[in-house]
C-alpha cells in the first residue's frame, strides 16, 4: 500500500495549470516538489494548482507550497490555489496560513480570472 | 499401455517414486524380509498395472531358483533349481547383472522365456537384478499380458525397489553372521577356562577377528585372522597402539567409549572403521567383554567383525529413502497452495481438499494480496488436468499472477497477461480462473472470469452469485478479450471463490449444484472457518470429492465503532496504510468528511513525530490507539522516543495542526517514549455548520515528566 498522487499539466493563457489528484504525504512529497518546480516556464506569470481532485495533503504538502511560493516570488510568478468551498483541505490551507503566501480561489474560472 | 499412461505419465512417476519411498522406510523401520519381499511385489503389481509379479532367490545350496513371493502366479515357478547361467530370463538377468524388457516374448531371442508366463498369457516383462553384482541375492521380474508394456522408467522404478530389497537382505545375512560368530566367542570362552594356550589355539583357527587384553585393558593377544586383516604385526598391535588403525573421524569415539567401558567393567561395543592391510578402510563392528575368575577382573576378550557392505548398503538405504521422502515431500508442498496472507482489515480461509483418488495432485489453487492502491486481489484457478504437468502450470500461474496483479490494475488485463503467457508457451494447456479485486473501505468489487465458476456472495439479504465478467479460459483462445464487471458489496458480507471440483457432478446439471452451494452457504454461520467447514460439509456431505476442491472465503472485517489498535513499522511507508485503517474507523463512527479528514491527518501528523523519533534504521514500531466513546473520538500515538518538534524549520507545523484541528490534546512523555493522546468531539455530516464554533472550547496540556 503506498501513497499515490498524480499531476496533469496544461497552459492555459498566461498561465501554467496543475491539476494535483491523489493524496501527497511525506512518501511523495519531494515528487510532488521537483515535478511543479520544473514544470513551471519562465514566461508563464503564474502557477495554479488545481486542488479539486486531491484527496489528502499533510504538513509535509503545506511546505511543499511555501517553497513553491518562494521559488516563484523570485521570478515574479503567482502561486494560486483552487479549493473548492466543500473541500476539507481548506481548514487545513488556513490555519497554516498558506493564505499568506498563495491565493485561493474556489474554482478553476475563478483562479484565471474567467469570472 | 503406452497410450493409456500417457496422460499421466508424470503422476505415474511421482507415485513410483513414493512407493518406493515408502518401502525404504520399512526397510529402515527393520520390518522382517519376508514381510518386506510380499510388500515389494504388492507395491510392483500396483504401480506397473503387473498381472504377474515374482521375486525369487538364487540359492547357492539348492542350486537353482526358489520363489521367495509372488502375485498372480499360480503354483511353483517353472524355474526352480535351473542352473544359473541356464537359458531363462531370471537366469538372463541374474548374469546380466541389469534390467532386462522384453517387449514381446513371442519374439525374444536371447533366452528361452518362461513356459509358466506364456500360458498364463504373458506379452510383455521386465525383470532386474537383486543385489550387488558381488552379492547376488535374486530376481525380481513383472509381467503384463499387452506385448510393449514397460518402459525403462518402468525398468528403473522395479530396480529402485530391487535396491532396497538387496539392502534389507544383505542387513538380515549380516546379523546372522554376527549371531554365528558371537555363539563362536562365547565357545571360545568356555575353552579359555580350560587353559590360555587351548584358547589361543582356538582362536587363531577362527575365521572371526579375535583380540584380548588384560586387566589393565592393554593388548596381550591378537588372533591370526586379525593380522591378516591389519597386515600388521603382532608387536604393532598389542599393548595400547592398536587404535592408530583406525580410521581419524573413529578414533576419538572408539578410544572413548573403550575406555570408558573398560572403567565400568561392562561390555563394550563399536561400529568404526578399521584400515584394512591395502590401505582401504573397511565397516567393522568391534564388541568386548570383561572377563572375571572368582569375581575379580582377569580381563578381557573382544571380537571384530567386518560388516563393510552391510553398512554400505544401510547408508546408501538411508540416503536414497531420504532423498526420495524429501523429493515427494518437497514437489507437495510447493503445488499445493501456500499458506494465505495476513492482510489487514480482511478475514482470509481457505480450504484445500485433493480429490479422493491416490494420490494425485491437482492444479487448483488460490492467492490472496494487497495491492498498492490498499485494495485486496484475491484469485482461485483450476489447470485442466492432473499429476506433475498441471501442478508445474498452476506454480507458474500462481507466479506470474502475483507479479502481473502488481501492475496491473484490473483484474481483466491481469487475466488477459496470463493468457498470454499460457498461450505462448504452446503446450495445450488450459486453465480457469476468477480474479476478484474489492476495496475494503468502499466494498466495491471488480472481477473478471475466464471460463470459471462465479463467486458467491452472502450477505445479510441472503446469497447471490457475482454474475458476468465471463470469458473464455485461459489458453484457449490467442488473442482473448476479458472483461472486468463491478459490484458493490455490502459490509458484513462473505464472499466465497472456488473451483469446480465443489459444484460439478456428472449426475447433477451445474445449476442445480450452484443452488445448492447458495442454500448450504446462505445459512452457513459463525467465524468464516466455521463457514468454510458447513459448506463443504453440506456439499460433499462429509466424502472426499472425486476432483480436487479449493474453496476461498473473503470477508472484508466490519470496523467496530469501538476502536482501532494498531502497531505500525516507524517508517513513512506505514501512513497510507494509517489513513485507510483510520478512514475506515472513522466512517463507523459517524464522522463527516470534514472531521474524518482533520482527525486521519492529526493521527498521521502525530505518527510523523513517531516515526522521526524513532532511532535507526531497525524494526522501530509506533502504536496507534483509537476509540470513540459517544461522539468524542480519541486518538493516541505511542511511540518509543522522546517528544520532540520535528527538524528543520520546513517541518515545523506538525504540533500545530493537531493543535488547531483537535478539541484537546495531552503529550506524556515516558522513560520508554512519548505518547500524545487527542480529542475530538463528532458532530457527523449536520453538524458541519457548527463546526468552526467548536475552535473556543479547545484546550492544549502539555505535561512534562
Amino acid at each position: 500500500m503506498s501513497t499515490a498522487a498524480d499531476i496533469a499539466l496544461e497552459r492555459e493563457g498566461g498561465a501554467l495549470v496543475a491539476r494535483l489528484r491523489g493524496e501527497v504525504d511525506m512518501t511523495n512529497a519531494s515528487f510532488v516538489r521537483e515535478e511543479l518546480t520544473s514544470s513551471v516556464p519562465n514566461d508563464a506569470h503564474a502557477l495554479v494548482i488545481d486542488l479539486s481532485g486531491a484527496r489528502y495533503l499533510d504538513s509535509a504538502a503545506i511546505e511543499v507550497l511555501f517553497e513553491l511560493s518562494r521559488r516563484l516570488g523570485r521570478r515574479r510568478q503567482d502561486l494560486r490555489l483552487v479549493v473548492p468551498a466543500t473541500s476539507p483541505l481548506r481548514r487545513l490551507l488556513t490555519l497554516t496560513d498558506v493564505g499568506a503566501v498563495a491565493t485561493m480561489h474556489e474554482s478553476l474560472d475563478e483562479a484565471l480570472g474567467r469570472r | 499401455m503406452k497410450e493409456r499412461r500417457y496422460d499421466n505419465e508424470l503422476n505415474t512417476r511421482l507415485r513410483q517414486q513414493a512407493a518406493v519411498a515408502e518401502l525404504g522406510h520399512r526397510a529402515l523401520a527393520d520390518a522382517g524380509v519376508e514381510d518386506l519381499m510380499r510388500e515389494a511385489v504388492r507395491k510392483v503389481a500396483a504401480e506397473l498395472r503387473a498381472p504377474f509379479v515374482s521375486l525369487v532367490e538364487f540359492s547357492e545350496a539348492r542350486g537353482g531358483f526358489v520363489e521367495r513371493a509372488s502375485a498372480g502366479l499360480p503354483g511353483s515357478p517353472d524355474e526352480p533349481f535351473v542352473p544359473r547361467g541356464a537359458d531363462g530370463q531370471t537366469g538372463f538377468t541374474l548374469g546380466a547383472g541389469e534390467p532386462v524388457i522384453v517387449d514381446d516374448l513371442e519374439e525374444e531371442g536371447r533366452f528361452r522365456p518362461s513356459r509358466r508366463l506364456f500360458a498364463l498369457g504373458a506379452r510383455s516383462s521386465v525383470s532386474v537384478p537383486i543385489g550387488s553384482r558381488e552379492r547376488r541375492f535374486g530376481v525380481l521380474g513383472a509381467s503384463s499380458r499387452r506385448a510393449g508394456d514397460f518402459s525403462p522408467d518402468d525398468a528403473n522404478f522395479l530396480q529402485g525397489v530391487a535396491n532396497i530389497l538387496a539392502a534389507a537382505i544383505e542387513r538380515a545375512r549380516s546379523e546372522t553372521r554376527l549371531l554365528t560368530e558371537q555363539r563362536r566367542l562365547e565357545e571360545a570362552f568356555r575353552h579359555a577356562s580350560e587353559g590360555e594356550a587351548r584358547f589361543r589355539e582356538l582362536a587363531d583357527s577362527a575365521p572371526v577377528l579375535i583380540w584380548t587384553a588384560d586387566a589393565d585393558g592393554m593388548i596381550d593377544f591378537i588372533n591370526r585372522g586379525w593380522l591378516e586383516f591389519t597386515g600388521r604385526t603382532v608387536e604393532e598391535e598389542t599393548g595400547d597402539t592398536w587404535v592408530l588403525g583406525v580410521h581419524p573421524d573413529d578414533s576419538e569415539g572408539v578410544g572413548s567409549s573403550w575406555w570408558r567401558a573398560f572403567r565400568r567393567r561392562v561390555p563394550w561395543e563399536r561400529e568404526y572403521r578399521l584400515c584394512r592391510h591395502d590401505g582401504e578402510y573397511r565397516w567393522i563392528v568391534g564388541r568386548g567383554v570383561p572377563r572375571f575368575a572368582e569375581q575379580v577382573l582377569v580381563g578381557w576378550v573382544g571380537t571384530a567383525t567386518d560388516i563393510h557392505e552391510r553398512k554400505q548398503m544401510e547408508e546408501k538405504l538411508a540416503r536414497a529413502a531420504a532423498r526420495d521422502h524429501e523429493v515427494a515431500e518437497t514437489l507437495q508442498r510447493s503445488l499445493l497452495p501456500e499458506k494465505l496472507p495476513r492482510i489487514d482489515g480482511v478475514q482470509l480461509e481457505a480450504r484445500y481438499l485433493p480429490a479422493a483418488q491416490g494420490t494425485r495432485i491437482g492444479g487448483d489453487w488460490y492467492d490472496a494480496l494487497e495491492l498498492e492502491d490498499g485494495r485486496v486481489a484475491v484469485v482461485v484457478g483450476d489447470v485442466v488436468g492432473h499429476g506433475l504437468r498441471a501442478a508445474t502450470v498452476m506454480g507458474q500461474l500462481r507466479n506470474a499472477f502475483r507479479a502481473y496483479a502488481l501492475v496491473e490494475t484490473s483484474p481483466a488485463a491481469t487475466l488477459a497477461r496470463l493468457n498470454r503467457l499460457l498461450s505462448k508457451e504452446d503446450r495445450d494447456v488450459m486453465a480457469t480462473a476468477l480474479y476478484l479485486i474489492f476495496d475494503r473501505d468502499t466494498g466495491e468489487v471488480v472481477f473478471s472470469s475466464a471460463g470459471h465458476p462465479p463467486a458467491l456472495v452472502v450477505t445479510r439479504d441472503g446469497p447471490r452469485f457475482l454474475e458476468g465478467g465471463r470469458s473464455v479460459p485461459l489458453g484457449t483462445a490467442d488473442p482473448a478479450t476479458y472483461r472486468d464487471e463491478a459490484a458493490v458489496i455490502e459490509s458484513g458480507s462473505t464472499m466465497l471463490l472456488y473451483t469446480d471440483g465443489l459444484v460439478e457432478r456428472r449426475d447433477t446439471p451445474l445449476e442445480d449444484r450452484l443452488a445448492q452451494l447458495a442454500t448450504v452457504a446462505g445459512v452457513a454461520g459463525g467465524d468464516l472457518s466455521d463457514v468454510c467447514d458447513q459448506v463443504l460439509q453440506g456439499i460433499l456431505g462429509g466424502l472426499r470429492p472425486s476432483d480436487d476442491v479449493a474453496l476461498l472465503a473473503v470477508r472484508p472485517e466490519p470496523v467496530a465503532p469501538g476502536g482501532l489498535l494498531m502497531c505500525l513499522p516507524a517508517d513513512p511507508s506505514a501512513l497510507a496504510q494509517l489513513r485507510r485503517r483510520m478512514g475506515r474507523f472513522l466512517q463507523a463512527a459517524g464522522a463527516s468528511e470534514q472531521e474524518s479528514f482533520d482527525i486521519i491527518l492529526t493521527a498521521s501528523e502525530a505518527a510523523m513525530n513517531a516515526i522521526e523519533h524513532a532511532y535507526g534504521p531497525g524494526d522501530a514500531e509506533f502504536e496507534l490507539e483509537a476509540g470513540a466513546e459517544g461522539p468524542v473520538v480519541t486518538v493516541t500515538v505511542r511511540d518509543s522516543g522522546s517528544w520532540r518538534e520535528r527538524r528543520g524549520t520546513e517541518r515545523g507545523r506538525g504540533l500545530s495542526i493537531i493543535e488547531g484541528l483537535m478539541d484537546e490534546v495531552e503529550v506524556t512523555p515516558g522513560p520508554r517514549g512519548t505518547s500524545i493522546r487527542m480529542r475530538r468531539r463528532l458532530r457527523g455530516p449536520s453538524g458541519a455548520a457548527t463546526d468552526l464554533a467548536r475552535t473556543g472550547a479547545r484546550t492544549l496540556r502539555t505535561q512534562r515528566a
